[in-house]
């Protein structure tokens, strides 16, 4: 599995590095230019071609290719256009542990959540509970993401007044002490974090639910339930670990949300995070912050289905890598 | 056993994670819900919050951009002269400690000014200020005269790329092509600051472009001017204002926290003033209505009732008029320019009569009354009503009257085809009127024009496009009509839009060329009084109302969302922030709903 492993790893280089070159090409061809922010009456039309020149967008493209390869070969993406000339690794380390604490608490909620009410409905397959809790999780997987969210704003900011509408402190939060400011944090992140957990989890229990009920049906449960074993044992012990298969590509599929952030979360609730920098980056012409950020979800897309296969060879032995 | 064992260990996580959102939900109930509050708002009490839309990006006045930036510069750093829009007028005032260039309106002391007074010479082409000498930067260091010649070197080198360059474009060598920066710019002492110019230039422009901000030039010298950009002293600047930067979480929050050593001016009783990044909409209004926030800027109209509804706490007021809404008519023929760089008239929009027919089948007041109501007003041309000296009265707007619109395209030639469209010589009067995309107030004009056009047998189809690429279109003259925004400087200068050679003006996306409009404006810059030009531009109005390079549509008041625990507020078309360092605030207890 090892060979595999670093196989798989040796040629997503060429594979990563493909998409970047793509992608250099593609936002250099698409119309917009990053200076144009600086063509207004007022300003003087030199100002956008020295822009261009410290940027160095004046070059043939041929020359800026080169140029940038050099530079990404020895790690230097560039710095951001559009924030402050800031080296565009530091933007997304400031945005990244935002995204990730928001992003794995929704997972952690999403798989919990999703798992369960898979199960139930499978078991008590074509139930009242069943019929109750499709409906449900079709009804909110159905719902835009952003509508539900404003919706939440309304009823828990507004007129309930339980939760804050946005941002990720209370103002001078800070002379809360420790404490005080990590409750803080959390009573900022429950209406996010529900928003996106019912989402997701909806779509994952209706996975579990159709895969479970596969499985109940085999051979082998039968066996399992005629040798006289105890329900709970036949449903978790035999038939949830074939169930949870699927599950599992679904966790690799995840990982590149993890780190590319959900965007209407984060304009909503105005949290910084990457989702927000991805999009006001390809909004802003920000050649080099779009780059880096194309390299980390295509790196992360690309770890996250090895991660998926290889999790599929230890769940089950069947699988030979 | 041991998958057992994982199975519930994978649900003990999902109870425990169910307890510790349970026991969130709780806290927010509990404490979160009132005690939370209540914490935070005793910091509130003296913390001013304002929502925003995005963040501000260097805080250094010499390549800070946007108008976060600038609205937050202006607190931090110091300023020469101390500026008031007189209302009265319309007439930029600049104030000296000892002198002025009018009378203040608000007579109050312009502490904030650096320079004591100054002296224009009797030529115009130099102007000497004396500094006052009791002004300290943040680290204790006297602000010299020193450091505006430092900082003008950087407001015109090619390699920084200010934004600002064009203020030096009447200094000694200028006119050359690069400003001779040692004969430009003189500093005999410390306190003394000397402008020289190549050309004679009225007091007011001069006062105007030579009182850029500066910074220490004891900070930045050893940075070199291609790294200056990437300067972490833009992220943490040193100035003298009364305000300074305490903290800053990068497009999430920055705070300011009044500077009580500043005497430029000494801060007022606001401690602290929190930028908060909120980049939706509805929830910045939202948070208006939750008391979370203080300031939202540009709040939508159709907002209004609901807003002040559920928090009466809240005001809206306006500020204008700066900016307005217009169709644009390509007046010249596009494709022809671009191959042969002749310019010919549009066949569409090419005369004069045909864009006064235009004019006169929108209905204008439909839109104000439909989407502005009080906060609109008819625009006539782009001199707008609140600069009261230069401001055209006698201008009768062209009414809404689509039988004399017909009539007038009528004598053009544009006739009724059979499918009831205007032709003229086998053209259909057919176009699509482009606009940005994200513009509430564009949307809604740009469906009652095209209903108006279409009642006189006029095909105008809709397109919005993405900011971006509407912008490169405009500028690269792409587009026949389309529909898009000015804001105006308080300074007249209309060249860049209007000017007949279309290499130079590179805003008159239009192609509009009157030999006579150029004349008014160089005549007009040439006079050393501001209101001796008053007649030229009037002329001016009278020629572009006549010529209807474009079919103006609005003026549009700026309206803004405030919470009535901030008093002492002075709005001002210089902007929301005008006179923060007067407001006070009063304790929120006492105003919580």
């Amino acid at each position: 599995m090892l060979t595999y492993i670093l196989k798989r790893l040796l040629l997503s280089v060429p594979l990563i590095f493909g998409v970047l070159t793509l992608t250099f090409f593609i936002i250099r061809l698409a119309p917009g230019d990053p200076a144009a922010f600086f063509i207004q009456p007022g300003v003087s039309p030199n100002v956008t071609e020295q822009i261009r020149a410290q940027y160095g967008l004046n070059d043939p493209l041929p020359v800026q290719y080169v140029k940038w390869l050099g530079n990404v070969l020895q790690g230097d993406f560039g710095r951001s256009f559009s924030r402050a000339q800031q080296p565009v690794f530091e933007v997304i380390a400031e945005a990244l542990p935002i995204t990730v604490t928001i992003a794995a608490l929704t997972l952690v909620a999403n798989f919990t959540f999703g798992i369960i009410i898979g199960i139930i409905s499978a078991v008590r397959q074509n139930s009242f509970l069943d019929r109750f809790l499709t409906v449900t999780a079709l009804f909110f997987y159905s719902m835009p993401e952003f509508w539900f969210a404003l919706m939440m704003i309304i009823l828990f900011a507004l007129k309930l007044q339980w939760f804050p509408a946005s941002g990720l402190n209370e103002i001078g939060a800070e002379s809360f002490g420790p404490f005080g400011f990590f409750l803080d944090r959390i009573w900022h992140l429950v209406l996010p974090v529900t928003v996106l957990s019912i989402n997701g989890s909806a779509g994952i229990a209706r996975y579990v639910r159709g895969s479970m009920l596969e499985v109940i049906r085999q051979d082998y449960i039968r066996t399992a339930r005629a040798k006289g074993l105890p329900e709970k044992v036949v449903i978790f012990h035999h038939a949830l670990r074939n169930a949870l298969l699927p599950v599992i590509t679904l966790i690799g599929s995840s990982l590149p949300f993890i780190f590319s952030g959900a965007l209407f979360i984060e304009v909503i609730f105005a949290f910084p995070g990457m989702g927000r920098v991805t999009v006001e980056a390809i909004f802003a012409r920000d050649y080099p912050l779009i780059i880096a950020n194309t390299f980390i979800s295509g790196t992360l897309i690309v770890l996250g289905n090895l991660l998926a296969d290889v999790l599929y060879a230890v769940a089950d032995p069947r699988i030979r890598l | 056993m041991m998958k057992a064992d994982r199975v519930m260990r994978a649900y003990r996580g999902g109870a425990l994670y169910c307890c510790f959102l349970a026991l969130s939900l709780l806290l927010s109930s509990c404490t979160g819900g009132s005690g939370n509050r209540e914490r935070g708002s005793a910091a509130k009490d003296t913390t001013l919050v304002i929502a925003m839309l995005g963040d501000a990006d260097f805080l250094n006045p010499v390549i800070g951009a946007s108008v976060t930036s600038s609205n937050i510069s202006g607190l931090i750093y110091p300023s020469l002269l101390q500026s008031e829009f007189d209302t009265t007028t319309g007439l930029l005032n600049f104030l000296a400690l000892e002198k002025q260039l009018r009378p203040s309106i608000g007579g109050k002391k312009p502490e904030a000014a650096l320079a004591k007074t100054w002296k224009m010479s009797a030529d115009h082409k130099s102007i000497t200020y004396i500094l006052r000498a009791d002004a300290f930067w943040d680290d204790g260091k006297p602000i010299v005269s020193g450091d505006f010649s430092f900082t003008y070197r950087l407001y015109g080198n090619p390699l920084i790329a200010s934004p600002r360059q064009q203020y030096l474009a009447e200094l000694i060598g200028a006119d050359k092509g690069s400003v001779d920066f040692d004969r430009a710019i003189e500093t005999p002492d410390d306190t003394t600051l000397i402008f020289r110019f190549f050309k004679p230039v009225p007091e007011h422009l001069a006062l105007f472009h030579t009182s850029l901000t500066p910074i220490p030039a004891h900070l930045w010298k050893g940075i070199k001017p291609e790294d200056l950009r990437s300067s972490p002293l833009n992220q943490k600047p040193v100035g003298a204002g009364p305000y300074r930067l305490q903290s800053w979480g990068k497009q999430q929050e920055l705070v300011l926290a009044s500077n009580r050593r500043s005497n430029l001016p000494k801060p007022g009783n606001i401690a602290l003033i929190n930028w908060r990044i909120v980049p939706d909409y509805t929830v910045r209004l939202a948070q208006l209505q939750t008391n979370a926030v203080d300031i939202v800027e540009n709040i939508k109209p159709e907002d209004f009732p609901s807003l002040v509804k559920a928090n009466p706490e809240i005001e809206i007021k306006s500020v204008g008029l700066r900016v307005y809404d217009y169709v644009g008519w390509s007046n010249i023929d596009q494709a022809v320019y671009h191959k042969t760089g002749k310019t010919v008239p549009h066949p569409l929009f090419g005369s004069p009569e045909v864009r006064r027919a235009l004019t006169m089948a929108v209905d204008r007041e439909a839109i104000i009354d439909g989407y502005l109501k009080e906060y609109g007003t008819l625009c006539n041309t782009d001199i707008s009503p609140s600069l009261k000296w230069a401001y055209n009265r006698s201008i009768t707007p062209h009414s809404y009257d689509p039988a004399a619109a017909v009539s007038l395209l009528g004598k053009q030639g544009w006739k009724p085809g059979p499918d009831g469209i205007l032709q003229k010589n086998g053209r259909k009067f057919s176009f699509v009127l482009y606009t940005n995309s994200g513009n509430a107030r564009r949307n809604y004009a740009s469906v009652i024009i095209q209903q108006n056009l279409k009642a006189i047998g006029i095909d105008c189809r809709l397109d919005v496009q993405e900011s971006n690429v509407f912008f490169e279109n405009l500028q690269n003259r792409k587009l026949d009509a389309w529909m898009a925004g000015w804001s105006i400087g308080l300074e007249i200068d209309p060249l860049d839009v209007w000017g007949s050679d279309l290499k130079k003006s590179t805003f008159n996306f239009v192609g509009y060329r009157n030999p006579r409009i150029d004349e008014i404006c160089e005549l007009a810059k040439g006079k050393m009084v501001q209101t001796d030009a008053r007649p030229y531009w009037l002329e001016y109005q009278d020629i572009i109302h006549r010529d209807q390079p474009v079919t103006f549509l609005y003026w549009i008041r700026e309206t803004q969302g405030f919470s009535k625990r901030i008093g002492g507020e002075q709005l001002n078309i210089s902007g929301t922030f005008y006179n923060i360092d007067d407001w006070t605030l009063t304790p929120s207890a006492t105003h919580a709903p």
